[in-house]
């Protein structure tokens, strides 16, 4: 057995992470448009930036995949001309690492709608934390900078956390996460 | 609708795109430690000199796509102008509050957006993903399974593209009407993600079960159908950032734009 994510594996979680890279350079402008209002309104729809990794791990259930799927889809953003550059790489680094770190915290047992929130969440908080240093936030008016945290927060688990498990619920029904999911215990139980 | 896509090959092209990828990393957090406005325009401006001129692409394409750039410049500046911490007040309208400290530091935080917005499309225009991976491969010891499924991952995309066109059709063409609000938006979403995400699934299994089979998993001893190394190319780029970001501070100091060189506030 080789150790560690198969081609299938990878393959399968690049091509998630790739219709969300798609999403992501969509969402660029998008963005941009409510964001000029300046009242942190965007902040609501940062959350669709973190749900490769958690769409792909949620199918996948495997270790590693949620990291992989960030950074292949912000590297899939960057290669199709993102917005934001070279900045999109070290973003989905960061918030591919803290989704990753959720799951692996729940020893990657855990695929409710909960841990999809926490997730999102986790990678909300390490994007802030980029920003910090690439937007200083830390400048911005006490309440202004509330407000984003707040909206930041509850874009990722509306999007990332609440819609990203419903979406993986109705795949389930389609039968394909079968095809890709490690076998489980009831699997090795139906067989008697 | 077929486009073309046709441009020059330049020197940006030839550089080894390993190299490109980490020199633009190492870009990115030296710019995250320049707080000094004046030197960021001088940056900004040794960006835009490669952009415009060595590309290889033509002006009309160079045009349409920088306009996202002032797109990128209000959205990166506009909170920070109005709602930053700042003393000496220009303007207020309720809870707007613009200062001169907010005013530049939102300044400095469009143009570190161009920039970033520059380097990234100058990569996306100057890269092919092949020759990337390839390179990944080689020089910086990416795992073949990573790098091809990547590949393979590109090459699917225009097919999604047609899926979802045909998709869009056989909506129409059994009378799905559009609801509005929340609710009908997300139906829509629904209704587009479901099949395009459970058929590519499908496909993508399909193909790393026979990419397995064809060993591209196979870490040792590899041949590759690109070569990829290094060349004078890479030392033009070294030396060209290596000229612009000095003098880019030189200029800074003996010509500055602004008298503030630090925008952080309580610096």
């Amino acid at each position: 057995m080789e150790k560690g994510l198969k081609l299938t594996d990878i393959l399968v979680t690049i091509i998630i992470a790739l219709i969300f890279g798609v999403i992501y350079k969509l969402w660029g402008p998008l963005y941009g448009v409510v964001a000029t209002l300046g009242l942190h309104l965007e902040q609501l729809i940062y959350g669709m930036w973190f749900i490769a990794a958690v769409v792909a791990y949620l199918v996948i259930r495997k270790p590693g995949v949620a990291l992989l799927a960030e950074v292949a889809a912000a590297q899939g953003e960057f290669i199709f001309g993102g917005e934001w550059g070279v900045a999109t790489l070290i973003f989905g680094l960061g918030q591919g690492l803290a989704a990753e770190l959720i799951f692996a915290a729940f020893r990657y047992k855990r695929y409710d709608m909960l841990i999809a929130s926490l997730a999102g969440v986790a990678a909300a908080f390490a994007s802030i934390g980029i920003d910090y240093y690439y937007g200083y936030i830390g400048d911005l008016a006490l309440w202004n900078l509330l407000i984003l945290f707040g909206t930041r927060i509850a874009g990722a688990v509306l999007i990332s956390g609440i819609f990203a498990h419903l979406l993986v619920q109705s795949l389930e029904k389609t039968g394909v996460t079968s095809l890709v999911r490690p076998a489980t215990k009831e699997d090795y139980q139906a067989l008697g | 609708m077929p486009m073309d896509f046709s441009y020059k090959e330049t020197w940006l092209h030839k550089i080894n795109p390993s190299l490109k990828l980490l020199l633009m990393v190492l870009l990115f957090i030296h710019l995250l430690i320049i707080h000094n406005t004046n030197i960021l325009i001088n940056y900004m401006i040794g960006m835009l000199i490669l952009y415009l001129f060595f590309t290889g692409h033509p002006w009309k394409r160079l045009l349409v796509i920088s306009i996202p750039f002032l797109l990128i410049f209000l959205t990166s500046s506009t909170s920070m102008i109005f709602f930053g911490k700042g003393e000496i007040t220009w303007a207020e309208w309720g809870l707007v509050h613009i200062t001169e400290e907010s005013f530049f530091r939102g300044l400095h935080l469009g143009f570190r957006g161009i920039i970033f917005a520059v380097l990234g499309i100058v990569f996306a225009l100057t890269t092919r993903p092949v020759f990337l991976f390839y390179s990944l491969m080689q020089q910086l010891k990416l795992k073949p399974k990573y790098a091809y499924s990547f590949m393979a991952a590109i090459r699917l995309i225009p097919l999604m593209i047609e899926e979802m066109q045909t998709l869009h059709y056989a909506l129409k063409v059994r009378g799905v009407h559009e609801e509005k609000g929340v609710k009908g938006f997300y139906n829509k979403l629904k209704s587009y993600s479901i099949p395009l995400l459970s058929q590519s699934i499908r496909r993508a299994y399909r193909i790393a079960v026979a990419m397995e089979a064809k060993r591209f998993s196979h870490p040792v001893n590899r041949t590759y159908f690109y070569r990829l190394g290094f060349s004078g190319f890479d030392v033009i780029f070294l030396c060209y950032l290596l000229v612009m970001i000095p003098l880019s501070y030189i200029i800074a100091n003996h010509f500055p734009y602004f008298s503030i060189t630090d925008v952080r506030y309580n610096k």
